[in-house]
This record gives C-alpha cells, structure tokens and sequence, in this order.
C-alpha cells in the first residue's frame, strides 16, 4: 500500500507516541545516545514501537532522530549502521504485527545551529541530511521533526525530494507566542514546505494539546496539505520531569484538531501506548474533515511573511545597473556596503527586496549566494531574486530562507522552459513579464495574451495561480508617450480578468524628463488606482513610498490611518538629501568638531560641502586622520571610551563614504593599503574584528574582510592575491588561539613578507610572539597603529 | 517566562571599559536607545537540572547523567559538595541578530548593545540561580563555575548540554569547535551541599587573566 494514496484518502492517520521519554522510563541516562539502543538493545526498542501499533498506531517512527554525523561523533559507530539497525526494527514490528503499518525514518535537528547564528552552513546541513535519508533507505516514508530552524527544514526536505521518492511529513516546534525558538512563522513555515513539495506538514513536541491550537489554527489557514499534530503530554513539571495532562484529556483535546481538519494525529513527550489508544477510540466518533482553504497570495522569509492582499513596495536599489559605488562594491566584494543598502530601503518602508548582482565581469552566481546568505542574515524581508541566468536563480532559491519572488520569467519559449521548472521545485513565485521573441508588444492587449499565456504555462507545472505576478511593463514616457496608457490598461485587465496580482517597476518612466520624482509618483498613483500590487520604486524616495501610504490611506485598507500615522506623526516633511545645516562649518574645524561629538550627519554634510574646493586626499590627511588621531589619544589616555571612539568612527565613516562614492564619479583612490581581516577558523566571535575594520577603514586602508570562521587557507590566498603587507586575525577564546598559529603559520610559508598582527581578549604580547605574530593588538587604536607603521602612513 | 524589563548598566559600562560614572549625555542617550531596543527583543530562557555526585582529585562524576566534569580545579570548586546542578542560559537568536544588523548600520549602538546583551545573559543566570535556591531551602552553594574557567575545557559544551536537553528545550546549541550559539548564551556549574562550604575564593586570586587584567592594571576589578 502507498502511504501518499493514504494520504489523499479521507480519514485520520495516526502517528505513534513518545520514544525518548519511554527510554529514559526504563532507564536510559540523560546525556546517553538513545539511538545506540538499536545495536545494543533492539527487542527493547522493537517491544516499544510493537505496543504502539497494538494501540492504533499506523506510522511507528524508527528510533534514528538523532542519528547524524554531529550527534553520533566519537560513538564508534557509522551513521548508515545505526540507522539500517533502528528502520529494520522498526520495520520488524510492524511485519509481525499483522497490521497495516508503516516506518518512518525519523530524522531531528542536527544539533548545532545553521548560519546565520551557528557557524554551520546551508550546504553541510544538507550533506549531513543527505547521508540520513540514503541510509534509511528501507523506510515507507520519511518525518522531519522537531525543528526550530526552518532553514535546517529546508536543507533535510531537499535532502529528501533529492535523493529519495517517499513522501514527506515535515513538523516544527513551535512556542506560545506562535513562532519557533529561531523566529520562524506559523505562515512562513507552511508557504516555504508546501512550495518546496512536503506532503503533510504540521506541529509536535512545543506545548500539551490545548496550548497548540492558536498554533495549528494558523498553519490550517495557511496550506492546503494535510495537517498532522503530535502534541507533548502537557507540560511538564521543571523537578520531576513528568507531564500534566492524561491520556483521556489529551485525546479530548486532540479531538478539537479534528473539527479545524487536522489529518495526521500522534503524540510527542511524556505520551505513551495509552495514549494513542485514547485517541484513537476517541477519534473514531469523528469523520476526518476536508479542508479547502482560501490562501491568500503571499511571500516571505522564515519569519516575515509578505501577504499581498494590497500593495507592497518592492525596493529596487540592490541592482548596480547605472550605480558606480554599487558596481565598485560588487568587483571588490565590499558586502557591507550592499547590507546598508538593504537595511535603509527597510527602514524607508520597503516590504520585499528585489536582489540583483549581475555584472559583466564577477561570478554572478558566486556573489548571488553570498548577498542572499548575508542580507538574510541582517533583515527578514522577503527577497525578490533577479537575475536573467537559470543557474543564478536556482542557487538563491537553493540558499533562501523562506519563499522568495522570481524576477523573472517572460513570454518566450526559452524563458518559460528553463525557469518554470525552477519556479516549481523551490515553490517560488515568479514575476511574468508581457514580452516574448517579438520583443514588448505595443497593445494592451497582446500584452494581456502573453500574461494569460505564462499564466497557463506555469499552472501545468504545478505552480499555483496565487504565485503568478505579471509585469505589464512600463515604458519611457518621453520616447513613446502613446504607450503609457496602454501599460495601465494591461495592468487593469490582468488583475481583474485574470485574477492575478501585478508587478511594475516605476522609475522607468519619466527617463529623460525633469522633475523625474514628480513624474514617478503621479505614475504611481495611477497605477496604484488601477489594481497595481507591487510597485518596484526606490522607497528612499519620501515621495514615492508616501504615494503608496496616502493610497493605502485613501482606499480605506490602511484602517484608521493607523499605518500613515505612525510613518508621519513626528516627521517634519523633509526632502532627502543631508541637512544643509552647516555651511559656516564647512570647514576642518568643523569637522573635527563633528567627529569629536560624533555628530554622522554634520560630518557627512560637511565632507560633501568641503569637496567642493577641496582635494579628497587633503581632506583624509589634513583632517580626518588628524580628527581620528585626536580621539585615539583620547582614547589611550583613558579621556574617552571604547564607544566614544567608535561614534567618532562612525562619523568618519560617514565621511569617508561621501568622499569614496565621489571618487566613484572618476579613477582615483585615497587608499592607504590593503588590510586582510579574519576571526580565525573555530571561532565565531567577530565583534572585535569589525571593530578594527572600522578603525581601519576610517584612516584610509582598503580593508579585504574575510568575515568569521575562516579556513587558514583563504587567509593565505587573500593575502597572496592582493599582494597584502598586512594580515590582522582575531580569536577570543583559548581554544581558537591554535587556529590562529596555524593560520600564522601558513600564511608565513606562502608569503613569508606579509606582517601579521593579532588580538583578542586571551592573547598576550607574549603569545603572540610565540605563534609567530609580528604584532600585538590590544585594542582596535592599536591594530590601526600597526598598519600605519607597516604602509609608513 | 522569565521577562528582563532593564538592564544592569553599571555591570555593561564595566564590560565597555568604562570606569567613569559620569559618562556623557550623549552616550547615555544611546545607551537608552539600545538599552530599550535590546528589551524590546529578548527571549530569555534557562534550564537546569540536579545530579548527585562523586567527587575525586581530577574529576567529578554525575550520578544518573552520562557525563564527567575534568579537570583539577572544577574538582577542588566542589570538593565540598554532593550535588551539582548544570545551568544553561540563552537571551535567544535575537539578540545575536540585532547586534548583527546595527554592526553594519552603527557600530556604536552595536557595541553598546553587545555590552547590554552581556549584562543581559548575566542577569538570566542570576534568575535561574534564584529559582533553584528556592527549590532547595536549607542547602548551600558555591558561586556557578563556567566551563573555559581554570582547566574546565569548554570542549564539555555540547555533552554538558545534551544532559540538559538544552538544544530542544530552549535552543542553545554549540558549534563544532564548542562554542555556544546563540553567542549570548552561558552555561555553569553550581555546587550544592547540606552543609556549610568553607569560603570559596571568588575574585583575581583565582582568576587565571590576573597576570594580564587591564582592570586590575588600573586598580580596578571585573565585577567577577
């Protein structure tokens, strides 16, 4: 029998109950590796899984939750042993039962936190699942249980889809406030499983049953796959250990699940044989209901969820196209400057951002996965992945957190073979753009026949009709003016003789026109009026981003004005560009002032004014640095403190940034030589090391950050091709100290020329001349002496 | 649910290096901002359990629980004793995140913030060591011996928090090379004896950074 057909049929499934907490009744001893059990103590586990199917069981789950390669480390036995030993027993139980039952190979967190709050990354979580699911091979199916991280879900459900054809049931934990220990969304969590192929997703372990059902409430509400729960026995007592709730008032509290459609039932911690029976008697009054949700279209990271049920602004400025610092930063690998762009367009209102690395001459798909790994490490707005290149595509949806938006697909043969098929494995959603072979057609409705058709297109695959965003493209209104209109009028018969959402970026319009802003946000509203969902604009612009409140405001979906009063209750209507507020400070007193107070704005306002008759590099020398000197002195002489001098930095950062994204407008550099920067391989404590790159930055040194964790080879090889004269590492704890000699070491034998300094909180001048540093960093104003003595600056 | 509504700040100025009390009004005001930003995000969780145990010169066995505690000095710490109960503490992923973002939009706020943060975690542990003091009227404790302390390898990290159930009860998990992640996290050691503890040193004396203490350079003290 096909567990998928069960699936579809409409009654209830039930799961079995707990095994860890079973062992640890018979005696097994905390910190003991349960699945061992299976090699030494198989009848024990065989009697458990044996008593479940006597009380209803249909699904037994193999005792190989945490049979992984972390967790199993130093046991003496193989992953593929432990796991073959745990699904035969698990497999045996059921063939003598003489009942219809199946084994589960059970598979749980990997026990070390993902990137980016463990150091684990994507790929390795993959490979460690990727091991499991080949070695349990012999099972009917496959459960992901017990996550927190639905990034870890992701890796082990394409661990799964890859390398095997069982079905799926993927269950998170999930805590009162609705969300999972790492933040992940009741919402998030099923648009992501449900696009990537799980075929039932759910909740277990987390609370006792009645605690669950805001819970599950909210996951019925957001998917159309069977729904299972596996409740813990209540709670349980911090002393004792033992859970509050009985088998017949878990089996009452379960039946509530029923009545909201739940399919899949089963029980998590301190449950037993007892309690499955309860359940299942109690369950027997009950038919299984049919569920047909209304979904609404919808994207999201693993804790945001974007609903379109109105307009959302898509921020448009992480693309280089016609931005020199952009195109400067993406060959230099600068990755901190594309984060800021990403954290200003949402702190300016952006609700999803469209991500675009595409330049002639880097490795696209290389940086693609670098900049979704990075922004997704600093904000949890959904992503927009840009890119005309299949493979760029399909490596960010592989490493994206969450469901993300496809930009794009159009209406050409080739377009909609290659990335169709990507759209639907990774359950994205896919922006449709009305042009095919024949380039953009002039009509509306040509425009309108070419939507429809990628629409039918995607829908064969599988894609559903929500995820389908069609971009009726805006043209230039100075060029062809007559065509304007027609944009809107094939935006307006999509939505609402399709039924499908609309994407349209906006700036395009008004190229080559003065006053572009004005043209831009009267466009805006027009299409807003329209039925346009999700404008593509720069949100830093006040106009553009206030076009889309006063719309929301004035077609009553902003209720109350509650949104528009809280972006505008204190703000005093302002253009954007820095306060002019310091002309007579224009000046290097001024600006010394500005960095001494860590006034960012000022100093920034001033760098600007003073570029107008001033050389840059007179500016760095004659009086940043010397305003920089003037705190670090400070600073040593214990007159003001670490942050002090950190906000003077910042303000010279400021500075620095006006000048560089000046010098972006010609050839010329104000760098005072290049700095490698490391926190060495082990250690993920980088605070230190930013600090210094900071400092370092602000004196005019080109700083190659080559971020935490980091292999001893990639230190050598950075400092090997850019001919560096200075390598600085950090460590902060005594066990990484031997990583850092290592990477010393190495680095030494390859370019015996290059200086090192080091710092951290447990080196001393001492040992760091005994691992072979040539400097020692107490603080992050020494390092900066360090390399000023190097380069003779 | 544990719920840290303020910070001590006193304790984050002492991790900042600064030891003037009169910091300026500028710094105070940012500290106010980051102080009720880092609030506004924490979810603070611990755990903890009690093990008998038998103490010999090197090592110190857990009755019940699949784990060793090596080394001379966590022996001597609970020489003592005949019980120990292992704490395990996190602020949450959060935390970590929101030190994170303000690293690439204002590293001022992101120090301040990290100082915050380890006042924070700190304050969690007093909780925690509150709660089970009042589990365990008429006993006495020493002060929580951290792992990374004296000869107290931190590689016991991931084992230590297994016996916990840490990961699945409040997500704390360790690195390959054992470091604790979420990084504002902390786990410890506190002995525990139905008789009086003769006074356990607590201070420089015994504090392997002596030698090399900035604070103590200046006539100051760590807080330890």
């Amino acid at each position: 029998m096909d567990f998928k057909k069960i699936l579809c049929e409409n009654k209830f499934v039930f799961l079995d109950g707990a095994m860890g907490t079973m062992l640890q009744k018979s005696g097994l001893e905390a910190g003991e590796i349960p699945e061992l059990l299976n090699l030494t103590a198989p009848d024990a586990i065989e009697q458990i899984h044996r008593s479940y199917i006597s009380a209803g069981s249909m699904i037994v789950y193999a005792n190989t939750f945490g049979a992984n390669r972390f967790k199993l480390d130093g046991c003496g036995h193989s992953v593929e042993k432990i796991i073959k030993a745990g699904v035969k027993i698990a497999r045996s139980a059921c063939e003598k039962s003489g009942k219809e039952a199946y084994t589960a190979l059970d598979i749980g967190p990997i026990g070390q936190l993902l990137e980016p709050t463990g150091s684990l990354s994507f790929e390795e979580a993959y490979d460690i699942f990727r091991e499991q699911i080949i070695a349990g091979s012999d099972a009917d199916l496959i459960v992901i249980e017990t996550m927190t991280d639905l990034y870890e879900v992701k890796a082990a459900l394409l661990a799964a889809k890859e390398n095997s054809d069982k079905p799926v049931i993927c269950t998170m934990t999930f805590e009162r406030n609705g969300r999972t220990f790492t933040g992940c969304s009741c919402s998030a969590m099923a648009l992501t499983l449900e696009g990537l192929g799980a075929d039932a997703i759910g909740v277990n372990c987390s609370l006792g049953p009645k605690e669950l059902v805001p819970v599950v409430e909210e996951i019925c509400r957001w998917t159309c796959l069977p729904v299972a729960v596996k409740p813990n026995a209540g709670l349980p007592d911090p002393d004792t250990n033992l859970y509050d709730v009985d088998p017949d008032d878990f089996a009452q509290a379960a039946s509530v699940f029923a009545d909201m459609g739940v399919k899949i039932f089963g029980g998590c911690c301190g449950t037993s044989p007892e309690y499955i029976e309860s359940l299942t008697h109690m369950l027997k009054e009950k038919t299984c209901r049919e569920r047909t949700p209304d979904i609404c279209a919808a994207v999201c990271s693993y804790s945001d969820t974007a609903v379109i049920d109105q307009p959302r602004i898509i921020g448009e400025r992480i693309n280089p196209t016609g931005k020199k610092r952009f195109k400067e930063a993406l060959k230099k690998g600068d990755i901190d400057y594309i984060l800021g762009q990403a954290i200003e367009q949402v702190n300016a209102g952006a609700d999803i951002l469209d991500v675009n690395v595409g330049l002639p001459d880097i490795d696209e798909k290389a940086m693609m996965v670098r900049t979704v790994k990075a922004i997704q490490s600093v904000t949890d707005r959904p992503l927009q992945i840009d890119s005309t290149i299949p493979e760029v595509i399909e490596a960010a949806l592989r490493v994206y957190n969450g469901k993300a938006i496809v930009n794009s697909v159009n209406g050409e043969e080739k377009s909609l073979l290659t990335i169709l098929p990507i759209v639907k494995k990774y359950g994205a959603a896919v922006v449709g753009l009305t042009l095919d072979e024949n380039g953009i057609p002039k009509t509306a409705k040509e425009r309108f026949d070419i939507a429809e058709k990628i629409m039918k297109r995607a829908m064969e695959l599988g894609i559903p009709k929500r995820d389908v965003y069609i971009d009726c493209l805006t043209l230039t209104a100075s060029a062809e003016q007559e065509g304007v209109m027609e944009t809107v009028k094939a935006l307006n018969r999509v939505k609402n003789e399709l039924g499908l959402k609309t994407v349209l970026g906006v700036s395009n319009i008004s190229f080559g026109l003065p006053n572009r802003e004005l043209i831009n946000s009267n466009f805006l509203q027009i299409c807003l009026s329209h039925g346009l969902d999700l404008p593509i604009i720069n949100p830093n612009i006040a106009a553009m981003t206030g076009a889309v409140r006063a719309y929301k405001l004035l077609a009553n979906i902003d209720k109350n004005a509650a949104d528009f009063i809280a972006a505008y209750n204190d703000a005093v209507p302002s253009s954007v560009s820095a306060p002019s507020s310091c002309e007579s400070g224009a000046s290097a007193e001024g600006l010394l002032f500005a960095v001494r107070n860590g006034l960012k704005n000022e100093g920034a306002a001033i760098t600007k004014k003073l570029l107008e008759t001033t050389d840059a590099m007179k500016i760095v020398d004659d009086m940043l640095i010397p305003a920089l000197d003037k705190a670090g002195a400070d600073f040593e002489s214990g007159r003001i403190f670490l942050p002090q001098l950190i906000l003077s930095a910042g303000v010279a950062q400021a500075a620095f940034e006006v000048i560089k994204s000046e010098m972006g407008k010609d050839d010329t550099s104000v760098s005072k030589g290049k700095v490698v920067l490391a926190t060495v391989k082990g250690d993920i404590h980088d605070i230190g090391k930013n600090i210094v790159k900071v400092l370092l930055e602000n004196y005019g040194f080109d700083v190659i950050d080559l971020g935490k964790d980091v292999e001893y080879q990639a230190v050598a090889d950075a400092a090997m091709a850019d001919d560096v004269k200075l390598v600085g590492l950090s460590a902060l704890m005594t066990t990484t100290l031997k990583s850092m000699e290592e990477t010393i070491r190495l680095v030494k034998s390859v370019k015996p020329d290059c200086k090192i300094v080091v710092g951290g909180a447990v080196l001393t001048p001492e040992y760091a001349e005994k691992i072979g540093a040539d400097y020692y960093a107490r603080d992050a104003k020494a390092t900066v002496d360090s390399a000023r003595e190097v380069y003779g600056c | 649910m544990l719920i840290i509504d303020s910070i001590n700040r006193p304790e984050a100025l002492r991790y900042l290096a600064c030891h003037d009390e009169n910091i300026s009004e500028l710094e105070s005001g940012i500290m106010d901002r980051c102080e009720s930003e880092l609030v506004g995000i924490l979810s603070p969780r611990f755990v903890y359990r009690y093990f008998d145990i038998e103490v010999s010169a090197d090592k110190v066995k857990l009755i019940g629980a699949n784990l060793i505690l090596d080394g001379a000095d966590i022996s001597a710490h609970l020489n003592e004793c005949s019980g120990v109960v292992l704490i395990a503490a996190t602020l949450g992923a959060d935390a970590d995140a929101l030190i994170r973002k303000m690293q690439i939009t204002d590293m001022a706020r992101a120090v301040i913030t990290d100082a915050l943060a380890s006042a924070a975690i700190e304050q969690v542990c007093v909780a925690a060591e509150e709660k089970i003091k009042s589990e365990h009227t008429g006993k006495y404790f020493t002060w929580r011996y951290a792992p990374g302390y004296g000869d107290f390898s931190i590689e016991i990290q991931k084992r230590f928090l297994d016996v916990l159930d840490a990961p699945r009860k409040i997500g704390l998990c360790t690195s390959e090379s054992s470091m604790l992640t979420p990084i504002k996290s902390i786990t410890s050691v506190m002995g525990v004896s139905e008789t009086p503890l003769s006074h356990k040193m607590r201070g420089c004396i015994t504090c392997d950074m002596r030698e090399k203490c900035r604070f103590r350079k200046r006539g100051l003290h760590c807080g330890f």
